[in-house]
């Protein structure tokens, strides 16, 4: 009799990077919680590692499999170095996990950072796991953003402080470089070790693939949402590992004593004659410094957590900061900061001014940070609702098993990732503004679960958004979702079954609605996708849409543009060919029929501030800049080489 | 002496790809010699070998072996190699008959300058050790003007300029790697190594016997200038007549808090960057290099590779990977150039109705701080506006005539009136950049518009007729 083959296998990574270590003991019973001082001198610090839960595969060596494919080519040295063998089904019908074993070994540490084929496992594993999410959320499918379905994986590409996704090159690159840390020196940094930098750049790569001209230069939102988008993945991934939650829940009681221990001081701690702002400004500095201290002292760990120290500040000063401390080592240490300064964003007094008006947020990755701030509080939010239940009728100092804390974290760590992926397909194709997405957010999972009471996910991340003043495009001053469709639309030229298969019948269905879906007739038009998405709804039945993309584009000279009431910049001349670009995104539902149409139309009012950003940009007739995207804008980040393109000839 | 000149002439020399100019200004009764800048990285074809060596002679017959002032406007090779004292002919002849030659260095020390300008990012007192200590207020006073001392930021500065020229010189040992059929024979191509050549090597060769020459072989008296240094009291007597301003490069001081906060995330930067060439340069070494098989210097050490043949689904990819790398590289050093750039010197020569414009190869942030943020930048548009003769910035790149600056001169007209803006650019085509990218030099678009609105004139008409040098004259 065949036997079924596995779905899933699981292979070891590290679990953030190798600065976060935990004791050796994981499992802490009530006997040595008793003997804790006791076990606590003995108790040995490793590298944090996890067990990934992946899709399985017959693997070759690289590993090499049907998405992903891993080359251990460094340039920087010329060496190609041979991978290991992965074997196949054991006796009992399971894939092995080859390091799991050898991480017992008393070097355990050692092998991780001094193997070069565990580098590469962990990076396949990562990027498997998060292409595994992005298809699990829409239900199909998804593809890297090139041409083929493998995309290539370098580990150590080059001795340098850098990692990025190179579309030409269908590839991931990681580098490495020699620790800068005190603690660390002469230590090498391995970013293809960082579990939030290989999820960060496969992100791109997936995001790529479901919108191709979110990386065209179009305005400073588009800019920094593949930024703050991929950061919000990578972050939420990391959050969704019980392993991680687990090493940093017992900073959350730790932090509760402290603030308590403020209070009863409270007379002489924070000065209301200061004002209520500055109180709390030296509160937070207090406690930040306080959470400094306690990763960088000996770890514990805990089973209970009272259930007055569950508060969102608590949670937000412990998991996130201590997150941000955790990564406060090589490399990790820029996005450590990344992550402390997103969160810092929602206690600033100007934070509703931001978006608008500030010149610093304009600049990508400070906007792509805005993003990040909404969705992570919003994390903590709907983390500390999700456990309102179990909290109430008991007594303030009630212990909550720890276990629970992390289930609920690392749920409303999944549940909102598979949120966030799913608004992709809800998105406009072209010039995207973060507006759009919120939009996109909201509607996407109201699909889904049109009731949103439970925990109220939807009303926790507008309220988040507004907070940083980013109002949702459709409907802003009540549920922010997109506007269903409700022209007449014409069905009878097409079939049903071909409009859910061919792009020439989507086609045809836009040609014959041109009027009705007030499509611009004279730019040309091209299906750019059309892809089934099928989701699960909380009545258990599947949920199946359509989702078509289309992009218009047409090249006029500037004095044309502006005939069609598009400002175009002072200095540009008149004959200066440029090219707009439009389109948008059908939602056909179970039936066929068209529920959304999300779109920016070729001739819109973004259209004057995208020319004048790129015309100031240097974008316009130059084709250099879309070489290299993703290398250039991390290599800018470091530097903030200003763009001076309006000074150049 | 009458204490005022009564004829100004510029001789722009043929160097090819660099700079090279003697301003000499004529009184009633003698000249004064100014040389700015004097270095090539390369020649265009059909030109002597020994043009340097012509250059050099012609510099010192012109000025009668008395140069009163030299200017290295910054350290690139195409502004500073002729003042090597390394590069001397070999002896041809032998016994008496034999014929000795100077090197081009020695020949321009043999005229004895005065006084030596260069960038306050030069002076030798901003040691590579002095790093992180701040300077006592007594140190340094020479570089910061009127006997201020060097703060730790200006320090600071300085050791990522310093830490930018290791990046490459590692860059240049790594181009040849990339550039070598190596293990597995998939090379670059001879385009791709010659861009990234000629930007390493005009950065990453600190030029040491060029510096060595500039800062202490050479005789006269060393300034080392930024924004606003006073020049007056060196120069009032040997430049009677001639005022002489330096309008960049700031010092990070005299910049704002942010720009000091930005300046040092990048000084974070380039010690990285310069640790991680410094590693690269030894696992080169260590992996394919001189100390081949130094095992506990590599990377992984123990682990296995493959030494002849890669397997076949690695080629394509491995291909790709080594030139994604070069134009990684070639990103870095083109970041590295433009720094570089930016520490130009900055002079304006005022003599008459005369303003006479030399900035090196200043590009936009040098000039920012002139334009826009100095407390008197309102002052330095009003005298920039009256500029009659402008030494093109960077060889005519599309970077270095800012189109703030450009838009100031109102000189620069398309009436051939007899004040009108003259313009002079040293330069060499098919060198630098790709009109592709937009990025050839000189820069197409630039070269239009100096030509319809200025008084143009390009060291490329010298190619063509294989001259030496051009004059320009201007009566007083």
């Amino acid at each position: 009799m065949p036997e079924l083959h596995p779905r899933t296998r699981k292979l070891t990574i590290i679990a953030q990077d190798p600065s976060v270590k935990a004791p050796v003991e994981r499992k802490e019973t009530e006997e040595n919680a008793q003997n804790a001082p006791k076990a606590k001198a003995e108790q040995k610090e490793r590298i944090l590692t996890t067990q990934l839960e992946i899709p399985a595969e017959d693997l070759m060596p690289g590993p090499r499999g049907y998405r992903v494919i891993v080359i251990d080519y460094d340039t920087s040295t010329g060496t190609l170095y041979m991978p290991i063998e992965y074997r196949g089904l054991d006796d009992e019908g399971q894939y092995e996990d080859p390091f799991l074993e050898r991480l017992q070994e008393e070097d355990g540490d050692k092998i991780l950072l001094d193997d070069p084929s565990f580098h590469c496992q962990n990076v396949y594993a990562i990027v498997m796991k998060t292409l595994a999410r992005f298809e699990f959320a829409l239900g199909r499918r998804v593809g890297w953003g090139f041409e083929g379905h493998q995309i290539h994986i370098a580990p150590h590409a080059f001795a340098d402080a850098n990692a990025f996704y190179s579309e030409n090159d269908r590839a991931l690159c990681f580098g490495y470089f020699p620790s800068n840390e005190k603690a660390l020196k002469g230590e090498t940094i391995f970013t293809c070790l960082s579990h939030d930098v290989v999820a960060h750049e496969t992100t791109h790569a997936l995001l790529d693939g479901l919108r191709q001209r979110f990386t065209d230069p179009s305005s400073p939102d588009q800019a920094g949402f593949h930024e703050g988008f991929a950061d919000v993945v990578a972050l939420l991934s990391i959050f969704s590992l019980k392993d991680v939650m687990e090493a940093l829940l017992p900073l959350v009681e730790r932090v509760a004593d402290e603030r308590s221990r403020a209070k009863l001081l409270k007379t002489g701690e924070v000065k209301e004659v200061a004002g209520k702002a500055e109180g709390k400004k030296e509160e937070t500095q207090k406690i930040r410094e306080f959470v400094h201290a306690e990763v960088k002292a000996k770890k514990e760990k805990k089973i209970w957590i009272t259930k007055k120290s569950l508060t969102s500040e608590n949670l937000r000063a412990s998991i996130l900061f201590g997150m941000a401390e955790q990564m406060g080592e090589g490399l990790s240490g820029k996005r450590g900061s990344a992550l402390r300064r997103s969160v810092d964003l929602m206690e600033r007094e100007d934070r509703r001014n931001l978006y608008e008006k500030d010149p610093e947020f304009q600049e990508p990755h400070r906007r792509g940070e805005l993003i990040v701030a909404a969705i992570m509080n919003s994390f903590l939010e709907v983390w500390e609702k999700r456990l309102a239940p179990y909290l109430e009728d008991r007594d303030e100092n009630a212990n909550i098993d720890v276990n629970l804390i992390i289930d609920e974290g690392a749920s409303a760590a999944e549940h909102l990732l598979t949120m966030v992926i799913r608004a992709l397909d809800f998105t406009p194709p072209t010039d995207l503004s973060f507006g759009d997405f919120l939009s996109a957010l909201l509607t996407a999972d109201s699909v889904v679960v049109p009731d949103d009471s439970k925990y109220g996910y939807r009303k926790i991340l507008l309220n988040n958004f507004k907070e940083l003043g980013i109002k949702p495009s459709s409907n802003p001053k009540t549920t922010g979702t997109w506007e269903m469709v409700d022209k007449e639309v014409c069905y009878d030229r097409t079939h049903f079954e071909s409009l859910l298969h061919d792009s020439n019948e989507v086609f045809r269905f836009i040609w014959d609605n041109r009027k009705a879906l007030e499509i611009d007739e004279d730019a040309y038009t091209e299906v750019q996708s059309l892809r089934p998405s099928m989701r699960i709804a909380p009545d258990g039945f599947v949920l199946r849409e359509t989702i078509a993309v289309y992009v218009q584009m047409i090249t006029l000279r500037a004095i044309e543009v502006e005939n069609m009431n598009i400002a175009v910049p002072s200095s540009m001349p008149d004959d200066q060919e440029v090219t707009l670009f439009g389109g948008g995104t059908l939602i056909f539902d179970e039936y066929g029929r068209l529920k959304y149409h999300i779109r920016n139309k070729l001739y819109n009012e973004k259209q004057s501030k995208r020319l004048k950003y790129l015309w100031i940009m240097g974008y316009i007739g130059n084709q250099a800049y879309r070489e290299n995207v993703f290398a250039r804008m991390h290599l800018q980040k470091t530097l903030g080489v200003p763009a001076r393109r309006e000074e150049q000839f | 002496m009458a204490d005022k000149p009564i004829k100004v002439i510029l001789r722009t020399y043929e160097v090819g790809f660099g700079d090279c100019f003697l301003l000499t200004f004529k009184y009633a009764v003698g000249e004064k010699h100014i040389l700015i800048d004097f270095g090539s990285t390369g020649l265009p074809e059909g030109t002597p070998k020994d043009q340097m060596q012509r250059v050099a002679k012609d510099i010192a017959l012109r000025s009668k072996n008395q140069l009163d002032i030299v200017v290295a406007s910054h350290r690139h090779k195409d502004h500073i190699s002729g003042f090597a004292t390394d590069n001397a002919p070999k002896t041809k002849g032998k016994g008496k008959a034999a014929i000795v030659e100077s090197s081009t260095g020695d020949i321009i020390g043999s005229c004895n300058p005065k006084i030596i300008i260069q960038p306050w990012t030069e002076d030798p007192d901003l040691a590579p050790d002095a790093k992180s200590a701040p300077l006592p207020a007594s140190a340094g006073a020479a570089g910061a003007g009127e006997g201020k001392a060097l703060s730790a930021v200006n320090l600071s500065f300085t050791q990522s300029l310093r830490n930018m020229n290791m990046v490459s010189e590692a860059i240049g040992k790594e181009v040849s790697h990339l550039a070598d059929p190596g293990r597995f024979h998939k090379t670059l191509d001879s385009k791709t190594v010659s861009r990234l050549d000629f930007l390493a090597d005009n950065n990453g060769v600190k030029n040491p016997s060029a510096v060595e020459n500039l800062n202490h072989k050479m005789s006269g008296k060393r300034l080392y200038v930024n924004y606003g240094y006073p020049l007056d009291p060196d120069l009032g007597e040997i430049l009677p007549g001639v005022k002489v301003r330096v309008l960049g490069p700031p010092n990070v001081d005299q910049y704002s808090d942010i720009e000091k906060e930005r300046s040092s995330d990048r000084e974070e930067f380039w010690m990285l960057y310069a640790a991680t060439a410094e590693m690269r340069k030894e696992l080169l070494d260590s992996t394919i290099g001189k100390d081949k098989k130094k095992e506990d210097d590599l990377l992984f050490p123990g682990a296995n590779e493959y030494q002849r043949t890669m397997p076949d689904h690695s080629r394509w990819f491995v291909r790709r990977l080594r030139n994604m790398r070069a134009d990684q590289l070639f990103q870095i050093v083109r970041i590295l150039d433009d720094a570089m750039n930016n520490t130009s010197v900055i002079l304006m020569f005022e003599v008459g109705k005369q303003k006479l414009l030399f900035p090196g190869d200043a590009q936009i942030e040098n000039w920012e701080y002139a334009l826009k943020v100095a407390p008197d930048c309102q002052d330095n548009i009003n005298l920039l506006k009256d500029t009659t003769l402008y030494k093109v910035g960077h060889h005519g790149s599309r970077n270095a005539t800012p189109k703030k600056l450009w838009n100031t001169f109102d000189k620069a007209t398309e009436d051939k009136s007899a004040d009108r803006l003259r313009t002079v650019v040293s330069t060499m085509a098919g060198k630098h950049g790709s009109p592709d990218r937009q990025t050839e030099v000189p820069r197409q678009t630039l070269v239009d518009a100096l030509t319809s609105s200025s008084d143009y004139y390009s060291t490329q008409d010298l190619e063509e007729k294989r001259g030496l040098y051009h004059d320009i004259e201007i009566d007083l």
